[in-house]
C-alpha cells in the first residue's frame, strides 16, 4: 500500500515533473491523485505548455550547407597559427580598431619611406632604426635598410588591400539579388583601412594609388550603405558604377604594378620582412 | 561521414585547412539553422546566427578538444550566439512586440482561411510567439532547449554555461511568464 503524500508540490516541482525531471517523481504522482489543488495547478501548467507547439522550421534544402559556405568563406577569420596569419587578422571586424592603428603605423612608414628614399643618400648609415610611426620630418635615426623595409611593408599592405577589395567587388558583381550582408561586412572591414591608405598615399605623392583608392572607397561606401537585402535594381546600379569607373580593372592593374615595385631590387631589398597575407 | 573520417576532417580543420572546415559547414549547417530558428523564432535572425556561429566556431577551433563531439560543441556555440543576438535586439523588442500585438488583435475570425478552429489556432500561434518574445534572452534560450529541444536541466546548464540552479530557474521563470501571458487563451478554451 502506498503511503499518502501530504506535502503540496510547488509550481517549480510540477514544471520539472511535467518534463520528466526532478526528484520524488513518484511522490508527486501519488500526491496529484489525492490533492485537487495541486492537480488543478498541474493541469494549468500542462495545458499552457501543451499550447507551446514547436514552431515549424522553414525548410532548408540539400544545398543549404554549400550556400552557407559561400556566404562565410570570405569572412573566415584568419587562424592565428603563424605570424603571417596573425598580421592578416588585424583586418577582421573584431580587431578593426587595431587594424586602424596598424594601418596608421604602416602608412606612417610609407611617408617616412618615401621621404627616406629621397633622402637616404645623405642620411647617416649608423643610426638606429626608428619606429614605423616616425614622422617624415624625423628620419634622421633611420637606416637605409629600415626605410626600404618600411616602404616595402607599405607596398605589400596596399597590394594586399587591393587584392581583398578586388575579391569583394568581384563578389558584388556576381552576387544574386537578395542578401549581401556578408559582402557588406567585408566591405566595411576594408573601408577604414582604404581611407587611411588613400590619405597617406596622397601625402606621399603617390597620386595614382590615391586616385584608385578614392574610387575604391566610394564603391565600398556604397556597398556598406546599401540595404542588406538588396533589390535587383539597386544591385545593378552599384554594378554599373563599378563598371563605369572601370574599378575592377584599375584595382587589378594597380595591385600588379605595386607588386612589381615591391620586387624591384634597387629599392626593395629581398631581406625585408614580409608582413601580410 | 563516419567517425574516423570526421576525426580526420576535424584535425585538418583545426590546423587551419579551410577545405576541411568547409566540409564541416556543409555537414552541420541545416541542424545549426534548425536550432537557431527555434531559439530566435525568426528566419532572418536564424540565418544571422548560422553565420555568426560558424565563424565563431572557426575562430575557436583551436580550443576544441579532439575527443569531444563536434556537434555538441557547435550546438553550444549556436545556442550562445542566439542568446547574444537576442540580447542585441533587446532595444528593438518593444516595437516588434507592439506590431505583433496589433496583428494579433486584428485577426478576425471571419477572414480566417478555414473554419473557426483554424482562426483560433492562428490566434494561439500569434499569442504564443508574442509570449515567447516577452521572455528575456536567457529565459527564452533555456525554455527552448528544455521544451523544444528536449534537453535536461543539466544539459541546458552545460550548453549555456550556467549553474544548474540558474538554468533551472530560467526555465521556471519562462514557464511562469508564459502561464500568465497565455492565461486568457486558456480561459477561452475552457
Amino acid at each position: 500500500m502506498h503511503r499518502i503524500v501530504t506535502q503540496h508540490s510547488t509550481e517549480d516541482d510540477l514544471t520539472l515533473y511535467y518534463y520528466g525531471e526532478g526528484r520524488q517523481r513518484a511522490d508527486i504522482e501519488r500526491h496529484l491523485e489525492s490533492c485537487a489543488g495541486c492537480a488543478a495547478a498541474y493541469a494549468e501548467i500542462a495545458g499552457t505548455l501543451a499550447m507551446m507547439a514547436a514552431p515549424e522550421v522553414p525548410e532548408r534544402g540539400d544545398q543549404y550547407g554549400r550556400e552557407v559556405w559561400q556566404r562565410i568563406r570570405h569572412t573566415l577569420p584568419e587562424r592565428e597559427s603563424s605570424a603571417w596569419a596573425a598580421l592578416a587578422s588585424v583586418f577582421r571586424p573584431e580587431r578593426l580598431a587595431f587594424a586602424a592603428a596598424a594601418a596608421t603605423l604602416v602608412l606612417g612608414a610609407f611617408v617616412a619611406g618615401g621621404v627616406w628614399t629621397r633622402q637616404r643618400a645623405d642620411a647617416p648609415a649608423t643610426s638606429a632604426p626608428q619606429s614605423a610611426g616616425t614622422s617624415a620630418g624625423t628620419t634622421g635615426g633611420s637606416t637605409a635598410a629600415s626605410g626600404d623595409s618600411r616602404q616595402r611593408i607599405l607596398l605589400t599592405s596596399v597590394a594586399d588591400h587591393l587584392d581583398r577589395s578586388e575579391r569583394v567587388l568581384t563578389d558584388i558583381m556576381n552576387a544574386p539579388r537578395g542578401d549581401i550582408s556578408a559582402e557588406q561586412r567585408w566591405a566595411d572591414d576594408l573601408l577604414d583601412a582604404s581611407r587611411l591608405y588613400r590619405q597617406d598615399a596622397s601625402d606621399a605623392g603617390e597620386q595614382s594609388v590615391a586616385v584608385v583608392l578614392d574610387d575604391l572607397e566610394r564603391s565600398l561606401l556604397e556597398i556598406v550603405n546599401s540595404p542588406s537585402t538588396i533589390s535587383a535594381v539597386d544591385l545593378e546600379q552599384i554594378r554599373r558604377r563599378i563598371d563605369a569607373a572601370s574599378l575592377l580593372f584599375k584595382v587589378r592593374v594597380m595591385s600588379h604594378e605595386i607588386r612589381q615595385r615591391e620586387q624591384a631590387p634597387t629599392t626593395l631589398p629581398r631581406t625585408s620582412t614580409r608582413t601580410t597575407t | 561521414m563516419d567517425a574516423i573520417e570526421t576525426a580526420a576532417v576535424l584535425a585538418r580543420a583545426r590546423q587551419g585547412d579551410s577545405d576541411a572546415f568547409r566540409a564541416l559547414v556543409e555537414q552541420h549547417s541545416r541542424s545549426v539553422f534548425r536550432l537557431a530558428f527555434r531559439m530566435t523564432g525568426n528566419e532572418q535572425d536564424a540565418e544571422d546566427v548560422v553565420q555568426d556561429s560558424l565563424l565563431r566556431a572557426y575562430r575557436r577551433l583551436g580550443t576544441f578538444e579532439s575527443r569531444a563531439n563536434f556537434g555538441t560543441w557547435l550546438y553550444r556555440i549556436v545556442a550562445n550566439c542566439s542568446v547574444d543576438l537576442m540580447r542585441s535586439k533587446a532595444a528593438r523588442h518593444d516595437r516588434s512586440r507592439k506590431d505583433t500585438l496589433d496583428e494579433a488583435v486584428e485577426l478576425p475570425a471571419v477572414n480566417a482561411p478555414g473554419p473557426e478552429r483554424m482562426a483560433q489556432s492562428a490566434e494561439i500561434e500569434a499569442r504564443v510567439q508574442d509570449a515567447l518574445r516577452e521572455l528575456s534572452p536567457l529565459e527564452r534560450a533555456a525554455f527552448t532547449l528544455r521544451h523544444y529541444e528536449g534537453r535536461t536541466i543539466d544539459e541546458i546548464s552545460a550548453t549555456l554555461g550556467l549553474g544548474t540552479s540558474a538554468a533551472k530557474h530560467s526555465v521556471f521563470r519562462a514557464v511562469k511568464k508564459l502561464r500568465i501571458a497565455l492565461a486568457p487563451l486558456r480561459s477561452q478554451e475552457s
